[in-house]
């Protein structure tokens, strides 16, 4: 007997006797039980085979579905997103150099206010002391006519740059704004690709040592995200240099 | 307007409802709270005596529009000055806000000047109406 017929003898082989054992014996009742329990086996085994198509069949879609929304971040939502980065480091550049602008232009103006007002007091003091001459007195009154106006014009423009310092803070909110979209996309694709990982049922080796990341760089240091242990200070890279001879 | 009116000034952005504030200080407005969220406005508005909310729309626990459509549903605030102050601009946003009754609705980024006028005319056509 072949692979497949020792198979099937060995799963029907028992109820086909009985079958035929009932028709011999013209047992009815017993023939119809030994045939619906026949039918029902297989029923349970075409259910079970149905059942795993079905299955498959749902990954596949699954995988088709993550697939082309991969493919749909990947060739839209992805550039855009970085776009969207590129846009927020050109606003917080604008605003940085906005204010910075502000505080060239403010320093001076505050400077000379400073400035010409502590050439006056010593005027103002011997004036009050009442031991100022005349000459110096209207020298005192035309430096002080020139001062005061000087000083209401320079400090109304400080205001005025201390208010467009204030406005160009507002990157802060637009910028915010951008980034928590493109946190979104970020958290879509996570989900996305451990879903992918989880249908592929790979199990890649992780690799130890050097890593991509390490390669490619982490960035400056963020508050909140630990890549793991860093040098705190340039005295810790020092010291290590030096222990390697550098 | 007296310069003793009530502001709330809703934004889930810290740094922006630190800015607004202090621009309606500078314009002479002294009264300012501030709330983070539509769901945190609402109460807000419905327990104190505001006479001006100005809000953004792009929040994530009640946007802009829906606190905008609660305000006028309610009975006692319905009157209520609205300014939305976002950097949402499509047509359609607009004309929405605007079906729902918003009184102004100033696009980020904004200058001082701008915000001014707008609490302005409203409070000039608040003030007529009433």
């Amino acid at each position: 007997m072949s692979g497949s017929a020792a198979t099937l003898q060995s799963e029907f082989g028992a109820s086909i006797a009985a079958l035929s054992a009932a028709l011999a014996a013209s047992d009815e009742q017993r023939f119809y039980g030994e045939l619906d329990a026949l039918v029902q086996r297989r029923e349970f085994a075409l259910f079970g085979e149905l059942r795993k198509l079905t299955r498959d069949l749902q990954d596949a879609l699954e995988r088709f579905r993550i697939d082309s929304r991969l493919v749909d971040m990947a060739e839209k939502e992805v550039p855009d997103a970085r776009h969207r980065l590129d846009h927020v480091l050109k606003l917080t550049d604008e605003a940085a150099h906005r204010t910075m602008d502000l505080v060239e232009q403010s320093g001076p103006l505050a400077e000379r206010t400073a400035q010409q007002a502590a050439e006056i007091l010593p005027m103002w003091r011997r004036f009050r002391a009442r031991t100022m001459a005349l000459e110096e007195f209207q020298s005192m009154i035309a430096r002080l006519d020139v001062f005061l106006d000087a000083a209401r014009v320079d400090m109304g423009s400080v205001r005025n740059n201390l208010a467009e310092v204030l406005m160009a803070q507002g990157y802060q909110d637009l910028s915010g704004q951008i980034i928590r979209g493109v946190m979104k996309l970020v958290t879509e694709l996570e989900q996305a690709l451990a879903e992918l990982v989880r249908l592929s049922k790979t199990h890649g080796e992780t690799r130890r040592g050097l890593s991509d990341e390490t390669r490619r760089g982490f960035g400056p240091a963020i508050p909140g995200i630990n890549n793991g242990p860093s040098m705190s200070d340039q005295l810790d890279v020092d010291a290590l240099l030096s222990g390697l001879g550098v | 307007m007296s310069k003793d009116m009530k502001f709330l000034v809703v934004d889930d952005f810290s740094t922006m409802r630190r800015i607004v504030k202090n621009l309606l200080n500078d314009l002479g407005y002294a009264h300012v709270t501030e709330a983070d969220d539509g769901t945190t406005a609402l109460p807000l508005l419905r327990s104190g005596d505001f006479h001006f909310l100005i809000t953004d729309w792009n929040m994530p626990g009640m946007p802009g529009l829906e606190l905008l459509k609660a305000v006028r549903a309610d009975k006692r605030l319905a009157k209520m000055p609205v300014l939305m102050l976002t950097a949402e601009a499509k047509r359609e946003q607009i004309i929405e806000a605007a079906q729902a009754g918003v009184n102004g609705y100033v696009i980020k980024p904004f200058t001082a000047v701008t915000l001014k006028e707008k609490i302005d005319k409203i409070l000039d056509s608040h003030s007529n109406a009433a």
